[in-house]
């Protein structure tokens, strides 16, 4: 990843961010909310190669850490989408290539953003944050996973587009 | 290659891994940077939310309004033009009307207090990619608003101010798993702490082992030290259900808050406690029942004939029982 797309990505997701703090938060949607900003970052951090998708999770990570609302410490989404970029990279080879198959890439990155959830509350948990009821957490999980999974189809086109867009000549061969 | 590339991965992991570490060390130990980063994004997001705030707010009207438009489809076909500039023009008119009765309601219950309040609306609710139950209002420092500051509804407690810039504020609400505020129970007395679970429930555990929480009981805040970041007074929930068993050592139960908390449009923001404590003054009162009893019309009965020595008896009132009772004894 060059400096330059590294640049740039970190400007798309911060524009995605601000979109999704002032606009997606407003939307009081049915069971859980949908973290839009969450689904455009794990669609961009698996169609990236190995190294691009460690650094997309951990910048991805860091402008999650400026959310206002956020009641963690400073850092944390940072770690924990690192880690997650750093799965998906090494994890890509034995799933094989879907992101020419939209089913299966809206299942994943569904399915990664439970994962996401999960890893975040349970590193809060090591950090000694107390992160409510358990249930709640388990449907506010699923009920971001259902969301993700309902527009993600929408959007997961139009950002591959872009991001090819992005791809200088030698970074696309 | 692929083992070079594998090894670079594995060495950018690291660096950042290591550098997120530091990060989260850096907040855990109070450095500012942190703190005044996000302070820094709430800056540049509140002028945002605000203008979508507007925009969504009749966006929202506009669209239940659509629903409805089929019905009287080809009679408004006339007047299209007309209709669509009144239409707006309700929506918005709808819009302000809420948002005024939801305030008239929180200045209602902060005036009763004695409390001197900064009214504010709600621009932001909480990301959904994180856990915590917050919400964001167009106030701050510039309108006297600091950090642990009470926030009240038109019915009670929301939360406590969590963080401030100068023209927006976050609102830690009750319902954040770490929100906590001491309560008694409006009449016993007994003192405990209210617990935030993450959704509208909440659990009060009873300090006092010996005393007694029933169900229908009203929690108000105990207030805090120099009244920040609760003042004292302001009714906080409802018992919904006790949770007591002999072995556990406190007494908890289940309990309701009176706000909504996913349906705030105007909250206002507690600058100054009253002179005196409230004390149970704002505990709502159940409406009143009215009970309407239907009695039928009385039959006048015939008047026996006055006794010698009778006259200054009083009349008897003519009531339908009696009626009855004469008319089967005339059988």
């Amino acid at each position: 990843m060059s400096p330059l797309r590294a640049f740039l990505s970190a400007l798309f997701l911060f524009v995605i961010f601000t979109f999704q703090e002032s606009a997606i938060a407003r939307i009081n949607f049915p069971i859980a909310g949908f973290s839009f900003y969450l689904a455009v970052l794990i669609a961009l951090m698996a169609l990236e190669e190995s190294s691009g998708a460690v650094l997309m999770g951990f910048m991805g990570g860091i402008i999650l850490d400026l959310a206002p609302s956020t009641g963690t410490p400073f850092g944390q989404w940072a770690l924990v989408l690192t880690v997650m970029g750093y799965l998906i990279a090494t994890n890509r080879e034995s799933i094989g290539d879907f992101t020419s198959r939209a089913g299966a890439f809206v299942g994943f990155v569904s399915a990664v953003s439970a994962l996401t959830l999960a890893g975040y509350l349970l590193t809060g948990t090591l950090l000694g944050e107390n992160n409510g009821a358990v249930v709640h957490n388990m449907v506010v999980i699923a009920g971001n996973s259902l969301w993700t999974l309902l527009f993600a189809p929408l959007v997961l086109p139009a950002l591959a587009k872009l991001r090819s867009l992005s791809l200088t000549s030698r970074e696309r061969v | 290659m692929a083992g070079r590339g594998g090894n670079r991965s594995r060495l950018l992991l690291v660096i950042l891994l290591v550098t997120s570490l530091f990060l989260i060390t850096l907040d855990l130990r109070g450095v500012s940077l942190t703190k005044s980063s996000r302070s820094a994004t709430q800056s540049f997001l509140a002028p945002i939310q605000k203008g979508v705030t507007s925009l969504f707010s009749p966006v929202g009207n506009f669209f239940s309004d659509v629903k409805n438009f089929g019905k009287t489809k080809a009679e408004l076909a006339a007047t299209k033009a007309e209709n669509a500039k009144l239409k707006s023009q309700l929506i918005l008119s709808a819009d302000m009307k809420g948002q005024l009765t939801k305030l008239r309601g929180v200045l209602n219950l902060a005036g009763h207090g004695g409390y001197k309040v900064v009214s504010a609306r709600v621009i932001g609710h909480g990301s959904a990619s994180t856990f915590s139950q917050t919400l964001t209002i167009d106030a701050g420092t510039s309108d006297g608003i600091s950090t642990d500051m009470t926030v009240l509804g038109a019915t009670g407690i929301v939360g406590v101010v969590k963080e401030t810039t100068a023209s927006s504020s976050v609102v830690e609400l009750m319902s954040d798993p770490n929100f906590k505020i001491g309560v008694r129970i409006a009449g016993t007395q007994s003192v405990g702490v209210v617990l935030g679970q993450g959704d509208s429930h909440f659990v009060l555990q009873l300090l006092d082992p010996s005393g007694t929480i029933k169900v229908g009981d009203v929690l108000v805040s105990l207030g805090s030290d120099g009244n920040k970041p609760f003042v004292a007074g302001v009714p906080v929930g409802r018992v919904s259900a006790v949770n007591t068993t002999g072995a556990s050592l406190t007494q908890e139960a289940d309990v309701l808050g009176f706000e909504n908390l996913n349906d705030l449009g105007v909250v206002t923001v507690v600058v100054a406690p009253p002179a005196h404590d409230p004390r149970d003054a704002l505990v709502p009162t159940p409406e009143p029942t009215v009970t309407v009893y239907v009695t039928a019309p009385a039959v006048p009965a015939v008047s026996p004939s006055p006794a010698v020595g009778a006259s200054n008896a009083p009349t008897p009132v003519p009531t339908p029982s009696a009626t009855s009772v004469k008319k089967k004894a005339s059988k």
